[in-house]
């Protein structure tokens, strides 16, 4: 019974050090540039995290529908620019335009049309 | 058994400590004396076989007992650097979670804190440091390395100098985006034998409502009139000054500076309000019975016109003409961008009462074996609201009108908050549309300061849909800044409720969405009583 239980443990600990993509073929659009790309069924992704004029971006979405993107301070969370977009389930590569924001630390933010908050990115306009 | 049992968990143990990979911070030199300047590094280590290419950094530091100086990246050529910073925050760890554990406190703020990750906290100031790598940076590799002066514990609140740097959290993150677990090399950065302090060096605080602190500079001068100090206020609002003798009496004041960006939101709706109400119902000076202002130096700050006669009807025009942009022909001494006008005095009797005048006094004379140090108040004229002004404390600068000591109909310290909705999106014409959607009720004025990219949007049209009877105001308050409003003088007709402004833009080049390129600075409305209404958008 020893032996079993140790040789489970065993198993368990080797399973447990194998890497998640050894089991889970990703998906992945051929088009979506590697700097852009998102592991998850649903994200938000910039191409860079430092940002002066203006950043591509990823909005990857489970279905066809409204979604709304955030933009929030960094430190008080504080709401300051807010936009609706109706975008099809997959990748979406769009654009964060940052010369009219203040120099500062930000998190934008991917929400379903009634606010249910679908990822998160952190990011500095430069 | 035991045995396999005690070598799986020093393994174990073994494996997860190898797999952290570390944010280190320590001083680069020694520091005995106060006013000695303490050079900080912050370095990564690499305790895995991750490839680290986007590294973030938060710490907070002790402004009462640091002074920031400046700092220096470090980051490998051809890296990008970025550094935020905001005083007056402090950092809430994740609750039941090792504060050590960078990565999860990262994750902590990301996703689940919301508007819990800061609190409010005058002592503190949070900085932030980003670096992203095209490649892989080295095991040992520094980040940045920040200067501070060691400033004077005596009458700061501490009696030490322990914990007063500490790291936050740290987002370490390989080219892919995975998250790298990161550990910390210390609770928090202490330091010890510091000597010296309270030898000499006069303290001036500053009291304001503003959170920018460093956007103030202070005049001292001696009884002749001539300037013997000069200088800026630190983030804390401290200024430490060196070579005034005591039994000397000097003047004390304080000025914002006149090229600061957001000149134009101090005067606002909420100002003019009270402004129309006080005409309404006094105008008659300091003694009158039926003011509606809350302290005597509303009076002075709402006589924008300058005409030493207490507020009235041509100072709430004055106020409206502003807010609307147009041009009243007058000179006028509203605080607006490129404009300041300033009042300052020793708090204590900031804004005090007497002889029926307002007064301001700035004379304090440094005293052998006293405390060295003032409380410096300072105001802005057309600020009644005092969002980035002081409030007076002393008792003979409070109104004991019968409107104070009632419900205070027209308090300024009343306010509440109201869930809006404010949001672009480009319509099936191509056209940018920004819409303020609001089931506020019984708003009497409004105003949204709406802030937007000039270089890739032009300003088309605003829709109102406010009621028929509003006053309605936009103007351009320079490229970019649209000042968008309302307001009913007669205190009678509401805001409707619904869609009561939208913004129509031209893209002046082809986009697909519109993220980041409208944004909102001021948004607050004022009810008939007038209550204030700061604006919640989710």
């Amino acid at each position: 019974m020893k032996k079993l239980l140790l040789l489970l443990l065993t198993f368990t600990i080797l399973i447990g050090c194998a890497k998640d993509d050894e089991f889970l073929e990703p998906i992945t659009n051929e088009e979506v540039p590697q700097s852009l790309q998102i592991k998850e069924l649903i994200g938000i992704k910039l191409e860079n995290t430092i940002v002066t004029d203006r950043v591509a971006m990823n909005v990857k979405l489970p279905l066809d529908g409204k979604y709304r993107i955030k933009i929030r301070h960094g430190i008080n969370n504080e709401l300051i620019s807010q936009e609706m977009i109706e975008a099809e389930e997959g990748d979406n590569l769009l654009r964060v335009y940052v010369a009219s924001l203040d120099k500062s630390g930000y998190m934008i933010q991917l929400t379903d049309e009634f606010h249910n908050i679908l990822g998160n990115q952190s990011f500095v306009v430069n | 058994m035991k045995k396999i049992l005690l070598l799986l968990v020093s393994v174990m143990f073994t494996l997860s400590s190898y797999g952290q990979s570390s944010i280190d911070y320590s001083p680069v030199n020694t520091v005995t004396q106060v006013g000695d300047t303490l050079i900080m590094k912050f370095q990564y280590f690499k305790g895995d076989g991750n490839d680290l290419t986007l590294g973030q950094l938060d710490f907070e530091y002790n402004n009462k007992l640091l002074s920031y100086i400046s700092h220096e990246s470090q980051a490998p050529t051809g890296a990008s650097f970025a550094r935020n910073a905001w005083t007056g925050y402090k950092y809430v760890p994740k609750a039941d979670s090792d504060e050590d554990d960078m990565d999860v406190q990262y994750i902590y703020w990301r996703d689940e804190a919301g508007n819990n990750s800061y609190e409010t906290g005058a002592d503190w100031s949070v900085e932030r440091i980003t670096i992203q790598s095209a490649s892989a940076l080295e095991n040992g590799q520094e980040f940045v390395k920040y200067s501070f002066k060691i400033k004077d514990k005596f009458n700061s609140g501490y009696s030490d100098y322990s914990d007063i740097i500490k790291v936050n959290w740290a987002n370490y993150q390989e080219s892919d985006g995975t998250q790298i677990q990161t550990t910390r090399s210390k609770d928090g950065q202490d330091l010890s034998g510091i000597e010296g302090g309270n030898a000499g060096a006069f303290v001036i605080n500053l009291k304001t409502a503003n959170s920018t602190k460093t956007d103030y500079s202070y005049t001292i001068k001696n009884g002749a009139g001539e300037s013997v100090a000069t200088g800026t206020f630190d983030e804390s609002g401290q200024a430490s000054v060196t070579g005034l003798e005591n039994d000397i009496t000097y003047t004390a004041e304080a000025n914002l500076a006149e090229d600061v960006d957001y000149l134009d939101e101090v005067v606002t709706v909420s100002d003019l309000a009270l402004v129309f109400a006080e005409a309404i119902g006094a105008g008659s000076g300091p003694s009158g019975g039926s003011t509606t202002f809350d302290y005597f130096i509303q009076d002075i700050m709402g006589d924008v016109v300058g005409d030493n006669n207490g507020v009235d009807f041509q100072d709430s025009y004055e106020i409206l003409a502003y807010l609307q942009g147009v041009d009243s022909s007058n000179t006028n001494l509203i605080t607006q961008d490129g404009q300041t006008e300033d009042y300052s005095g020793i708090e204590s009797t900031y804004g005090a009462v007497a002889n029926d005048v307002v007064t301001f006094v700035k004379s304090f004379t440094p005293t052998d074996g006293t405390t060295n140090t003032i409380d410096l108040a300072h105001g802005l004229r057309g600020d009644v609201n005092f969002s980035h002004s002081w409030t007076p404390s002393v008792e003979s600068g409070g109104k004991s009108t019968s409107a104070r000591q009632s419900s205070a109909r027209y308090s300024k310290t009343q306010s509440e908050d109201a869930n809006i909705d404010l949001i672009s999106e480009i319509n099936d014409e191509g056209q940018v549309v920004f819409s303020i959607n609001s089931d506020v009720e019984g708003m009497v004025g409004s105003q949204f300061n709406i802030v937007y990219d000039p270089t890739v949007l032009s300003l088309e049209n605003v829709i109102f849909d406010t009621g028929n009877t509003m006053t309605n105001f936009s103007n351009i308050v320079q490229d970019g800044i649209v000042r968008v409003g309302s307001f009913d003088q007669n205190f009678e007709t509401t805001v409707k409720e619904g869609t009561p402004y939208k913004l129509i833009f031209t893209p002046l080049e082809t986009i697909e969405n519109t993220s980041g390129l409208i944004s909102f600075r001021v948004k607050e409305g004022v009810k008939a009583d007038g209550t204030k209404i700061n604006f919640i958008i989710q």
